[in-house]
């Protein structure tokens, strides 16, 4: 009888037997990454902003507090100084506020447009200005196709923008 | 002794249905090029930067079909009288494709948001809820790779995609139960323009062909892999047998 060790023999079964190192590290990363996101949407995704009218009302929406306001560019209230920064008005059901903010905001901002600007609310004797850190465009579900004909008629709606809230 | 060569075991993954299917998705696409990038028009606010949305919006919703489809496969293999590895099979191949698209739709997402919202991420609701979701569905491929039998992983394997399952109705509803800055739906409310909305549809019909592919295919390499497995486990078998014999 043969008692000399058997040499291992390179089959398939032999996939099962090695360790999953991958896998379980693949878990570790997944499980710290969910961690994370919980985290992140516990702490600022839940009540994402507060709109314009909610400032000094809504509970979490209070003066001092960094938070996000949202509100639409109010026309003709969009001035850029030659250093970048910006300023302009936002509104919300007819409740309007000053926002500066020291960048040129990015993506497709322009006046008309609904925003969420983060920062914070000071308040001094001259009343209520939004110090906003950044500007993040919201965009809403229409999609209408660009059309030359229709110029006249965006003008005249973008006139009213104001009026929407 | 069974026989390990490749040829044995390597049957083409392919069939006259699969190639046809291909090549309706080879078509699909190119149309979905030819509308998505020239036929169809810019955005009356978003210019050029809308066509992203042919990308982004089909594979979102590939990704939850494809992670829907994990879901009840993995509910018929856990159901004793329609039990059968090809479930576990087609489950483990649709997540793999669903986080393909799932990965699609967060890149493609990011870098419409750059163009439009002006960041490439924030943690807002919805985006939140789709990066756990594509997490989550890396977590249950990982969970597949543990090792056990082909029974052991197919059981532990379908509990994980029946409670992960739970989260695509989460991330679709995320826009209506908080205040998100993603946008509500479009399609639904009909807020799309018609050649946009056509696209979309034609889009969705491409990804949707290239899906079933995919899947097709993927399903029947993962039932190889077993194969092999088994065959290994035969030989292995059979050589002790052998040994015994001698003895």
């Amino acid at each position: 009888m043969d008692l000399s060790p058997r040499e291992a023999v390179p089959t398939a079964q032999g996939r099962k037997r090695k360790r999953p190192w991958l896998a379980i590290s693949v878990l570790v990363v997944v499980f710290v990454a969910g961690g994370l996101m919980v985290a992140k949407f516990l702490t600022s995704a839940v009540d994402y902003y507060c709109n314009v009218d909610e400032i000094g009302t809504k509970s979490g929406c209070d003066v001092g507090r960094n938070i996000r306001i949202q509100g639409t560019v109010q026309a003709g209230s969009v001035e850029k100084a030659s250093s970048g920064a910006t300023s302009f008005v936002i509104e919300y059901h007819g409740v309007s506020m000053p926002v500066q903010v020291g960048s040129e905001p990015s993506g497709i901002f322009k006046e008309c447009i609904p925003v969420v600007v983060r920062g914070r609310v000071a308040e001094d004797a001259t009343g209520k200005v939004f110090e906003g850190d950044e500007v993040i465009v919201k965009h809403d579900n229409s999609y209408d196709a660009e059309n030359k004909d229709r110029v006249e008629q965006a003008n005249a709606e973008a006139a009213q923008c104001s009026q929407k809230g | 002794m069974p026989d390990l060569s490749p040829v044995s075991i390597a049957r083409p993954t392919g069939t006259r249905f699969s190639r046809v299917l291909g090549i309706a998705s080879l078509v699909g696409i190119a149309w979905l090029v030819v509308f998505g990038l020239f036929l169809s028009p810019n955005d009356a606010t978003q210019k050029a930067g809308v066509r992203i949305l042919y990308i982004h919006v089909p594979s979102a919703w590939l990704a939850y079909l494809a992670f829907i489809v994990t879901g009840v496969s993995s509910a018929a293999y856990l159901f004793k009288r329609t039990r059968s590895l090809t479930w576990d099979r087609i489950a483990g191949a649709s997540a793999e494709v669903g986080v393909l698209f799932m990965g699609v739709t967060l890149v493609s997402g990011s870098l419409w948001g750059r163009i439009s919202w002006g960041i490439f991420w924030t943690w807002d609701s919805r985006l939140t809820t789709t990066a756990f979701l594509f997490v989550t569905y890396i977590g249950y491929l990982a969970v597949r790779g543990l090792g056990g039998t082909h029974q052991q992983r197919a059981r532990r394997s379908a509990i994980i995609a029946l409670l992960a399952t739970l989260e695509v109705p989460l991330v679709h509803f995320s826009v209506k139960w908080w205040r998100p800055l993603h946008q509500q739906e479009s399609v639904a409310e009909g807020k799309l323009d018609g050649l946009m909305l056509f696209t979309l549809f034609v889009g969705i019909i491409a990804f949707t062909l290239l899906y079933v592919w995919l899947v097709l295919h993927r399903q029947r390499v993962l039932a190889m892999e077993d194969a092999l497995d088994d065959q290994g486990l035969d030989v292995a078998l059979a050589e002790r047998r052998a040994e015994g014999a001698q003895v």
